[in-house]
């Protein structure tokens, strides 16, 4: 029997990766199926960072600043830190990982690493061999279906800052929605400062289900809060409810300026910017109004 | 002037023969280097003289062809033979025909069949003590007298042979057929009656195992004159091909063997241990009585491996090739040739084969002029599915 | 955790399965509704095989200690089973060597000096020096080969001693130095559930004379199966053997048992269910059939003889033969037997390149007669798994080949014997006496390497109870010729053999696999 033969006989009831259908009689026979971790310990390696910089400076930061206008702010704050931080940022787009490491100092860009949907981006095996090489990320459980240790302690104790996305997926209408407690949780237990950083206009540039910026350059922007630290004794949830104040007031920011928005805060009116409670139409028609032209950071409004 | 079958004198044709036929690959072809390398031509010549008195013409009905005639137009025969035979001769002695002058107790146009050896009595010399004795085929006369020399018709320049519409023989030679016997089954006369002989050669004691090598016309006549003219016991042939088998078994075989396995059955059969020498066939220690050499061939090298201790080895064929005698001395083997026939074989011969089952043998029967289609057809005999293959001269 | 056996009844999302043939395999699409048996998976093996060893000589089962038994001049004798068990042979260091290495430590402390190994081959051939080394391990060797590490000879007449008779009137009759032992120690493997207990001396150790009381028709006829001794006249036999023996001679009994590990983990496809091979297993699959496929004849053998099998031990047991080998039982069956709802029309099983009499030799059409309607078809509890009168369906190329050296009586029962019957007791009656008493078959048995003139007819034997339970035995992919000298029918393909089987069976017959190797015993119900 030829070689071509013995393959189609080896293939028929199979798919193309070779795998087959329990037969129904066996499934009660199945072993469990065992959670396989895709492992990321190679993204991290000597080697690998160095191509990831330059896939990222050579390729994906001027790739996303051609089809966009980025407007960075807040930098500066981040030049005092030292040490690992947990950056915690909205989510509303694929753009948003690429604008932060492009935004990031050097010194934080090299050496961060990114959560990723477990379940998306480790799904498939290139999917996450690619996600891991470009954006050094590690998968992250999101429905705790399965349960994997998750990476994040380890990263942190050696050194990796953080990139997490605490509202768990991109935002269905641009709109945030609760973050979660984990990136909290992790701060305060492994005592790391979080940096909130919010995008704005993202969601306009290129929302779910595109997956090329809108044509234009739309203008982005990726602000950068105040580092928090967890105090002696805080717990998660306050310190997450923290978290999420700086993040409103940083998304607020957009509209009423850096010293209203404080003021605002003070006065306790600012929540987490969940939307307007209207048509669903109406959501996405806010949150794709293209941001206002550079006007540059303003202090007074 | 007849038309004929004529072997010449040809050293190099000869040599080329042998040589081809000695490889491996050219045993195989011995078909095509019989019919074609081989020095015999068809010419028309005249007819041949009547040597002397007792001697009438002879119309060839049907002639046969022997294994001893497919050695000679190969090459495969000895040298030895040279000497006895004078150039050119027409091939054939297993001839039927009809007597074309009147004889005394030989009407003419009288049915015969020949017996070929050329002894005292045809060549008019004084007889030799064999001669004497009735044992014609030993004859010391054999290139002397009033023919020239040839032990058989059919090797001697001056008698013609069977392969030709006329040859001449002496009223000693000739045997009336009886009007029972087919012509078809009375051209197996002679080497029956050679058959006949070479088991009287034997002395084969009552109840003998005797194994019979080969199972063409010299071997299925062989287990047919065991099995009529001696009390030998069971009698184990081994043969290459199908229909030799059922020929084999219908004249009274006890058990027909292969080739390659036939030392494993015998042993089963007669007893004895096998032997596995580093190279070479295997071989038995025990075995059978006497065997008969009936190939011509390699089977005298078999023949001498299944023999037991003390026991015969009959030279049915004309043996035509080296063979290990070494069994010969460590078994003390005795080893009997058996030629041609004499005394009373002939008639019980022409008795024998009007009472066997012989109808079928003689299947391919061809016209002189198809000369090498019918030569090929008898090198491969066995394979064919054939016993005897047969000249017709009278066919055009 | 290994999973238990169970039946795969053949759906549409079942892929292709493996059968195996001879020196090769190859992937088989069955019928829908096919039920495919399987085996357990490989239970684990234990990991401190000599301590387990040592706990076995040191708390016995129905007897005291072996080194309460050693003493210092007496008579020691170690019997081992030959090499036609475990199959394929199992990597060294052998469980035999394990434990034969205590032994003799012990008897060693107890200072018995005239101690000797003698290896259990019955009728079997004797094991080559390279052999025996292989099984008891190189220290032994070299400390008992030649004078005092030997083959048990069946024939050698000074050295066999009749021990009493049965109540059947069935003669036993052992190997003299193990019958005038103080102690004979018995080292055994068992694989199947056939071999060990009773069988291990009264044939290990016999002759002929003492063997065809078993070994013969009738007994066979009447061992349903052979692998399930309660319903076995053969085991009863060997029973009633056993008991005379008790009260003759004194045999401590250490029996241990494989796991299902029969391939190398290269080859580890040949371990796993089908549906659960990634695509390394299948690339592998693939890249070893297409290798094996091309290999020249002689290579591919000599690849398939070389393989070993990891097995991992599952039990070592020692004691009284009888008390043994009730555990050794329990361990057997834990690994091989596999619940079947009643039998199918139709029976089929692919055969594999091994069996008990080929183990570096030739697996000639006899032995595969043996193997698939003896030992796989009896491979069952309760009924076969296909009905009285349906068709036995098997896989082998069936060539006819045989070894000369280890088979010379073989080749004449192929060429004379079933040239003109295969109805064992045909042949029972007419060729037993020949070939048993054979001289030259005799000389070879006891001197060459050959089994003995009287196994080829035992082989056949060995499937009587099938030829008489089944309608039709149809081989897939056999040599036409020889199938029709066994008496059997050959099959280019699966579908061509189903085609064939319609005549018995009907339209729609219900088809049962057995999906072995490994082991798997069927517990038809």
């Amino acid at each position: 029997m030829g070689l071509v033969k013995e393959a189609r006989v080896l293939l028929a009831g199979r798919d193309w990766r070779g795998r087959s259908r329990t037969p129904r009689t066996a499934a009660p026979h199945e072993p469990p199926d065992e959670p396989r971790e895709f492992p990321t310990g190679w993204a991290r390696m000597a080697a690998t960072v160095a191509a990831r910089r330059t896939i990222q400076r050579a390729g994906l930061t001027p790739l996303t600043w051609s089809l966009t206008r980025p407007d960075v702010q807040g930098r500066d704050r981040l030049d005092s830190l030292t040490g690992p931080v947990v950056f915690v940022a909205n989510h509303s787009s694929h753009l948003d990982t690429p604008l932060i490491l492009g935004s990031l100092p050097q010194r934080y860009a090299k050496r961060i690493a990114v959560g990723a949907a477990a379940d998306y981006f480790f799904d498939a095996r290139w999917r996450a061999a690619v996600t891991a090489l470009v954006f050094n990320a590690f998968p992250v459980e999101r429905y705790r279906s399965r349960r994997l240790r998750s990476l994040a302690p380890q990263l942190l104790a050696r050194g990796w800052s953080l990139l997490l996305f605490p509202e768990g997926t991109r935002s269905e209408d641009g709109w945030m929605s609760t973050m979660r407690l984990g990136a909290a949780q992790l701060c305060v237990t492994r005592r790391v400062p979080a940096v909130p950083v919010v995008l704005r206009g993202t969601y306009a540039a290129m929302p779910r289900g595109r997956n090329w910026p809108i044509p234009g350059r739309p203008r982005v922007v990726v602000r950068y809060g105040t580092p928090l630290s967890p105090v002696e004794g805080e717990t998660a949830r306050t310190f997450n409810t923290r978290l999420s104040q700086a993040v409103s007031r940083l998304w607020a920011e957009e509209e009423l300026g850096w010293y209203q928005s404080l003021r605002a805060q003070a006065d306790g009116e600012l929540v987490l910017p969940t939307g307007p409670p209207t048509a669903s139409w109406r959501r996405s028609w806010e949150s794709t109004r293209p941001l206002k032209s550079d006007r540059g950071p303003v202090a007074w409004h | 002037m007849i038309l004929t079958l004529e072997y010449y004198h040809s050293p190099t044709r000869y040599l080329v023969g042998r040589g081809a036929t000695g490889t491996a690959l050219g045993g195989r072809a011995a078909g095509v280097i019989a019919s074609n390398l081989s020095p015999l031509r068809l010419m028309s010549r005249p007819e041949p003289r009547l040597p002397g008195e007792g001697w009438t013409r002879v119309k060839p009905l049907l002639s046969g062809i022997c294994g001893s005639d497919l050695g000679l137009l190969t090459g495969r025969n000895s040298p030895y033979l040279s000497a006895l035979v004078s150039m050119p001769f027409t091939p054939g002695h297993e001839v039927v025909g009809e007597t074309l002058d009147a004889l005394p107790d030989l009407p003419r146009g009288s049915r015969v069949v020949l017996d070929p050896v050329l002894g005292c009595a045809p060549r008019a010399v004084p007889e030799c003590a064999h001669c004497a004795a009735g044992e014609h085929s030993r004859c010391n006369h054999i290139t002397s007298g009033s023919v020239a020399a040839g032990l058989q018709t059919g090797f001697c320049a001056d008698t013609g042979g069977g392969w030709s519409r006329m040859l001449v023989a002496h009223q000693s030679q000739l045997h009336i057929v009886p009007s029972t016997l087919d012509t078809r089954q009375a051209v197996l006369v002679e080497p029956l009656a050679c058959a006949i002989h070479s088991v009287r050669r034997a002395r084969i004691p009552d109840g003998a195992g005797v194994v019979v090598v080969g199972a063409g016309t010299v071997g299925l006549l062989t287990i047919l004159a065991l099995r009529e003219c001696t009390k030998a016991g069971p009698i184990y042939v081994i043969a290459k091909h199908a229909h030799q088998r059922e020929h084999a078994r219908q004249l009274g075989a006890t058990e027909i063997f292969s080739t390659d396995r036939a030392a494993r059955a015998l042993r089963r059969a007669a007893g004895g241990f096998l032997a596995r020498p580093e190279r070479g066939e295997e071989f038995l220690l025990g075995g059978a009585e006497v065997a008969f050499e009936c190939t011509g061939g390699s089977g005298l090298s078999i023949a001498l491996r299944l023999v037991r201790a003390g026991g015969t080895v009959v030279l049915s064929g004309m043996p035509n090739s080296g063979t290990d005698l070494t069994p010969v001395w460590f078994r003390e083997l005795n080893l009997v040739g058996a030629y041609a026939s004499g005394g009373r074989d002939f008639p019980e011969a022409l008795a024998l084969a009007q009472a066997a089952p012989l109808q079928g043998y003689v299947d391919a029967v061809y016209p002189l002029s198809r000369w090498r289609d019918a030569i090929g057809h008898a090198s491969a005999a066995g394979r064919l599915g054939t016993v005897k293959v047969a000249f017709d001269p009278t066919k055009e | 955790m290994s999973r238990p056996g169970f039946v795969l009844e053949v759906d549409e999302r079942t892929p292709a399965l493996l059968v195996h043939e001879g020196e090769g395999f190859r992937l088989e699409r069955f019928p829908l509704g096919t039920r495919v048996i399987y085996p357990p998976e490989s239970l684990p093996g234990i990991r401190d095989v000599d301590a387990e060893i040592r706990r076995a000589l040191d708390h016995p089962i129905g007897r005291e200690p072996l080194r309460e038994l050693l003493r210092a001049g007496m008579k020691l004798t170690i019997v081992f089973d030959d090499l036609s068990i475990p199959l394929p042979p199992m990597r060294t260091p052998d469980i035999r060597q394990r434990i034969i290495e205590q032994v003799l430590e012990l008897a060693a402390e107890a200072g018995v000096d005239d101690v000797e190994l003698i290896a259990g081959n019955s009728l079997h051939r004797r094991m080559t020096p390279a052999e025996l080394k292989r099984t008891v391990g190189e220290r032994v060797f070299r400390s008992f080969f030649p004078g005092h590490l030997r083959n048990h000879d069946a024939e050698d007449r000074a050295n066999l001693i009749s021990v009493g008779t049965t109540d059947h009137g069935e003669l036993v009759e052992i190997n003299r130095r193990g019958a005038e032992s103080d102690l004979v120690v018995y080292v055994n493997v068992t694989l199947t559930a056939m071999s060990g207990g009773s069988k291990s001396v009264s044939v290990g150790l016999a002759s002929y004379r003492s063997l065809k009381h078993h070994h013969n028709v009738h007994t066979l006829r009447h061992s349903r199966s052979f692998n399930d001794p309660p319903n076995s006249a053969m085991h009863h036999s060997y029973d009633r053997m056993a008991a005379v023996l008790a009260e003759h001679v004194n045999i401590f009994q250490i029996e241990c048992t494989v796991n299902n590990d029969t391939f190398p983990t290269a080859t580890g496809f040949l371990n796993k269910r089908e549906w659960e091979w990634s695509l390394k297993d299948q690339a592998t699959y693939l890249a070893v059939k297409r290798g094996n496929d091309l290999a020249p004849a002689r290579r591919r053998r000599q690849l398939w003889h070389k393989t070993s099998a990891p097995y991992g031990i599952t039990s070592v047991t020692a004691g009284s033969p009888e008390e043994v080998h009730a555990v050794t039982m329990r361990h057997v069956l834990r690994q091989q037997l596999t619940e079947v709802d009643g039998p199918a029309d139709i029976g089929v099983w692919g055969l594999p390149y091994i069996c008990p009499y080929n183990v570096n030799s030739i697996m000639n059409p006899i032995l595969v007669m043996s193997l698939g309607l003896g030992y796989f078809f009896n491979l069952y509890r309760g009924q076969p798994i296909v009905r009285p009168g349906g068709v036995a369906i098997f896989y082998h190329p069936m060539r006819n080949e045989f070894h000369p050296v280890h088979h010379p009586s073989y080749i004449d029962f192929y060429e004379e014997v079933l040239a003109e019957t295969t109805d064992p007791v045909a042949i029972e009656t007419k060729y037993e006496e020949q070939f048993a008493s054979d001289p030259w078959y005799t000389h070879l048995y006891r001197n060459s390497y050959a089994y003995h003139g009287v196994h080829p007819l035992y082989m056949w034997y060995w499937g009587a109870h099938a030829l008489e339970h089944v309608g039709q035995v149809i081989f897939v992919g056999a040599d036409r010729r020889t199938a029709s000298r066994l008496g059997f029918r050959a099959a280019s393909t699966l579908d061509d053999a189903l085609e064939m089987a319609k005549d018995t069976v009907g339209r729609a017959p219900s088809i049962s696999y057995l999906h072995t190797p490994p082991l798997v015993m069927a517990d038809v119900r």
